[in-house]
């Protein structure tokens, strides 16, 4: 092997650590045998260093291979999907380290490790995330450093000195390419998270699927509103419509539910200004978008269900960010079809009889619709329901009669399932909406912050000439629910994130603790509004605001303005400091003294000394015997010094010294009268 | 045709050997510069940029903009790396040192210095002819360092090793900068020695029979102290160890005859096989430590014996006929 192709120890030290610091933010979606896998790696590796192992041979390094396939295979029962196909990356990751033998090998390790740092971003871009990711690149860079230095046999903690400075000199490049790079959709399909599990509201909603959701204090989106914020009772964020009830669970309608020609919304007629807000979501693996009734979006890879509410072709895998405009009081769908109408008051029914019952009589005593409604909400009121998160379980058969009647504790799907049962149950065409309701507003940039605790369900009916009006059942039983949220609603059973004590919601009333949390919290929509969710729209945007519209020659022109702006200092620093060759003051001084006697024909020969030169001159020109030998005398003492000061009285005395020798002078004046 | 395309790429060479004649001309020592460097992706830097394709193409698919960051972060990190690459060599001087002189077909030692301008850290800096042995060495404590390359010489008379290769891939070889230096320095190449059964005509003077001791004969004469210049064979390691000073073995030889070797002694012969068989005599009478001059048209060395007279005769043969170092 070539001395320059092997891996110096302090190298081999970097890509240990690196590797390591790699693989700990995937540990949570990885098998632990993977992990098992590095420090296997690594303890080889280390072994083969120190001579008591050696490299694996090709039969054994075709065995790790398959039997790390094979893992990966029985731990994800596939191999196909983003999931698996990264733990194969990393196993791949740490298996080369064994067979890390030569520079290339490093090569291939740690341009392996940048793509690693790329893969962690499909899972989060928040901020902890890319500063961690940052870190890691730190790493694999010195690693990469460290591999060029030969003969560097001791770990060198200086080394990510220079891996440092070079991220901090192409970091202000990067920024410009980000910017300006043109954004362009997909090339073309890639794997997508298969094993990841999906948040938020889903598309069937049995008893206890909301309230488990109210556990958490997850984020699920944020809005900025453009105007004034609406009040808190009025944010009814309309996820998902629930029309379907099968086996005591709601669903909604899926795409072959609906036929063709209803697939489409009816349109709606709106008037008046819009409320305008953007809306950024977490992902969440599914595809519905969370609005405002009535909402209407431009936004890429936005659309309009039958039901009016916002989806998205794809499932939202990441961040999300889309535009919405809503009227609140549009009227939706003016008249229902004889399909629209059938699909919203089926009802199965042989279940709940007592419930039926009572809601049949209801409707025969209130006359109207109107008035049947009203007094299904004071029946909530009246009669002793209360609203709790960890609600009594209600039997299989008949678990409706129960609630209404027996238990009458329930948490918001409870109270929107029942709604609409008693209401389809007497003729009235009625569906459950899940989404979210409320949301704390952040004073410090003016956005709602919407956990999954505001996770909610309520009810949509529809009446002649009013169209879809929404009446949230939970307001009857727990107004404060809906004026001041979940906190508030539950004070009395003290059940609100008991899970998570450490939560920092508990610590609002902590005001620098909550200061904070606000704080960040702005920092983080900040971040994803403006760096992960930056796209094409705010792209074009950016561009026409700040360099007055785009063209392809000003793209150059700013490309390479910036670049030079940059690269032209860092060039001048790296090639100027050659130039400040080390000399100190007196070798200074010394060197002008040299100077000036060349013109007479004096020049030191390499290798002469200071002394022997001295010498020379003192016996071609004795007139300047004397000062020659003063100018040496003080300059061989403080070569010989440890370094002088810069007032060191001696230094001073050269100065002089050599500022007074002018031998070209005096000698001309000596050979005047000659 | 494949003749044509052969003479238009050896013309090309030429052209390109004459171009970088132009640039960097020879000298004993030369200092980078902007003039002198060569920057280029190395292999690993074309590797490097595929695999920034792709991370660039998992980025647009997966629409990630953090991707896109850190993709763009390492390309730029490939720009600055110029920089810092062309910076590891900027500045350096290489300064020849000597070479050895050898017979034909001997590797002669090349010594150069690498001596750096400022106080900046170099690394991994490769140097080579292109027929000798590689070294690499770092500038990190000290501000020069010595470097000893190795190659077999050709023909007699002055050996030029051509240009030497000064490498770097030096911080993340992602790029390769590097010069190619004409030093000002050759090997002098001494003749083939080449055995002749009989010397014809020796041209003795009177042999006079005298003891002389020689260093490096065969009979033991007796010790005396050391001396600078002793060799160190001779040193009587024994008895220094057992503390009596350091002292040198002498040996005696008879000082048979001092000899001429001539030119003329072999008429008829080219003017190599000459200087071969005239070569080989001399290291012949220096092995006997026996005296011998030698005369070439233009050229004569009294007799005379130890290192430094051979060196004076072998340089003669060496450089019999040859005007001056090639350029």
């Amino acid at each position: 092997m070539k001395p320059d192709q092997q891996v110096p120890r302090n190298a081999l030290v970097w890509i240990i650590l690196s590797l390591f610091t790699l693989v700990a933010p995937h540990a949570e979606r990885i098998p632990v045998w993977v992990l098992a896998v590095y420090v296997f790696a690594a303890i080889w590796r280390i072994m083969v260093y120190q001579g008591r192992w050696s490299f694996p041979g090709r039969g054994v390094k075709a065995c790790m291979i398959v039997s790390s396939f094979a893992g990966i295979y029985f731990s994800y029962g596939s191999l196909l999907g983003l999931e698996p196909t990264i733990a194969l990356l990393l196993t791949a990751f740490a298996l080369k380290l064994i067979e890390l033998a030569q520079r290339k090998d490093g090569y291939v390790l740690l341009f392996l490790g940048y793509f690693i740092c790329i893969t962690e971003f499909r899972f989060s871009q928040d901020l902890p995330i890319v500063l961690y990711s940052l870190l890691n690149v730190m790493l694999v860079t010195t690693a990469l450093v460290a591999l060029h230095r030969p003969g560097e046999h001791q770990f060198n903690r200086k080394t990510i000195r220079l891996a440092a400075v070079m991220l901090l000199q192409a970091a202000p490049l990067m920024l410009v390419l980000f910017f300006l790079f043109p954004r362009i959709g997909p090339l073309w399909s890639v794997p997508i998270k298969s094993h990841t599990a999906k948040t938020g509201v889903s598309d069937f909603m049995k008893p206890g699927d909301i309230s488990r959701l109210s556990k958490s204090d997850d984020v699920a989106f944020r809005v900025r509103f453009d105007g004034d914020i609406p009040n808190s009772a009025d944010l009814y964020w309309r996820g998902l419509v629930l029309s379907n009830v099968e086996e005591g669970a709601w669903r909604s309608l899926r795409y072959f539910d609906i036929p063709a020609a209803e697939r489409r919304p009816q349109p709606v007629e709106t008037s008046g200004e819009p409320i305008k807000y953007r809306v950024i979501m977490e992902p969440t693996q599914q595809n519905w978008l969370y609005s405002l009734r009535y909402a209407r979006s431009d936004s890429r890879g936005v659309m309009t269900g039958s039901d009016y509410a916002l989806f998205s072709p794809g499932v939202v895998e990441d961040e999300r960010q889309y535009a919405v405009q809503t009227w609140p009081d549009a009227l939706l769908e003016k008249s229902l079809s004889v399909w629209r109408q059938d699909i919203e008051l089926r009802l199965p029914e042989s279940e709940n009889p007592a419930t039926l019952a009572f809601a049949r009589d209801l409707r025969a005593r209130a006359g109207s619709d109107i008035a049947f409604l009203d007094s299904v909400m004071d029946n909530f009121t009246e009669q002793p329901f209360a609203y709790s998160l960890n609600p009594p379980l209600l039997p299989q058969e008949n678990p409706l009669d129960a609630f209404m009647f027996q238990t009458r504790t329930g948490f918001c799907e409870h109270y929107a399932a029942a709604f609409v049962v008693l209401m389809r149950a007497a003729g009235v065409p009625a569906r459950v909406v899940a989404g979210y309701q409320g949301g704390e507003v952040n004073p410090v940039n003016g956005t709602v912050i919407v956990r999954q605790f505001d996770a909610h369900a309520w009810a949509e009916v529809w009446l002649e000439g009013q169209g879809w009006v929404r009446v949230d059942p939970t307001s009857a039983v727990s107004p404060d629910r809906i004026e001041w949220g979940l906190e508030r609603a539950l004070a009395a059973e003290g059940s609100f994130l008991r899970d998570s004590p450490l939560s920092l919601m508990h610590f609002r009333s902590i005001a620098w603790v909550n200061t904070l949390r606000l704080r960040y919290d702005a920092l983080t929509y900040r971040w994803q509004s403006w760096v992960t969710g930056f796209d094409r729209d705010q792209q074009f945007e950016l561009l026409n605001n700040v360099f007055n519209g785009i063209s392809g020659r000003k793209f150059v022109l700013v490309l390479i303005g910036t670049w030079l702006l940059v690269l032209v200092p860092v060039a001048f620093s790296l090639l100027r400091r050659r130039e400040s060759n080390r000399a100190l003051p007196h070798d200074r001084y010394y060197l002008q003294f040299c100077e000036r006697l060349a013109p007479l024909g004096f020049e030191r020969k390499p290798g002469e000394t200071a002394a022997s030169f001295a010498g020379r001159v003192c016996r071609a020109l004795p007139a300047m015997a004397a000062q020659v030998r003063e100018i040496t005398g003080l300059y061989t003492e403080l070569a010989y010094a440890a370094r002088p000061s810069p007032d060191d009285p001696t230094l001073l005395r050269l100065k002089r010294a050599v500022a007074r020798f002018r031998p070209a002078r005096v000698i001309r004046f000596d050979r005047e009268p000659a | 045709m494949q003749g044509r395309q052969y003479g238009i790429r050896n013309r090309f060479r030429r052209r390109f050997r004459e171009w970088v004649n132009r640039r960097i001309p020879p000298a004993r020592s030369v200092t980078l510069d902007q003039k002198r460097i060569f920057i280029f992706p190395s292999t690993t830097g074309l590797f490097f940029a595929l695999c920034l394709l792709v991370m660039l193409i998992t980025a647009i698919n997966y629409q990630n903009n953090m991707s896109y960051a850190l993709t763009f972060l390492f390309s730029t990190l490939f720009i600055v790396g110029i920089l810092h690459t062309y910076a590891n060599l900027s500045g350096l001087t290489i300064r020849a040192l000597r070479a050895t002189p050898v017979f034909p077909g001997q590797q002669s030692e090349f010594s150069l210095q690498v001596e750096r301008g400022g106080r900046r850290e170099h690394f991994a800096l490769h140097l080579k002819w292109p027929k000798s042995t590689a070294s690499i060495v770092n500038l990190v404590e000290q501000d020069q360092v010595q470097v000893h390359l190795h190659m077999a010489v050709g023909n007699r008379g002055w050996f030029s090793p051509g240009r030497l290769l000064l490498e770097s891939t030096y911080p993340l070889g992602l790029l390769r900068c590097w010069t190619w230096i004409d030093l000002d320095l050759c090997a002098m190449v001494y003749p083939q020695p080449l055995a002749s059964l009989e010397l014809p005509g020796l041209a003795t003077d009177q042999p006079d029979g005298a003891v002389v001791p020689i260093a490096g004969s065969d009979d033991f004469h007796g010790f005396r102290d050391y001396r600078h210049g002793d060799s160190m064979r001779q040193i009587h390691w024994k008895g220094m160890a057992h503390g009596q000073g350091v002292q040198t073995k002498q040996y005696n030889a008879y000082a048979s005859r001092s000899a001429w070797l001539d030119w003329e002694m072999f008429p008829g012969m080219g003017t190599e096989r000459r200087l071969s068989h005239l070569c080989y005599w001399a290291l012949d009478f220096e092995g006997r430590n026996e005296e011998y001059g030698l005369r070439l048209p233009g050229v004569a060395i009294e007799p005379g014996t130890g290192e430094r007279h051979r060196d004076r005769v072998l340089q003669a043969l060496a450089l019999y006929g040859i005007e001056r170092r090639p350029q």
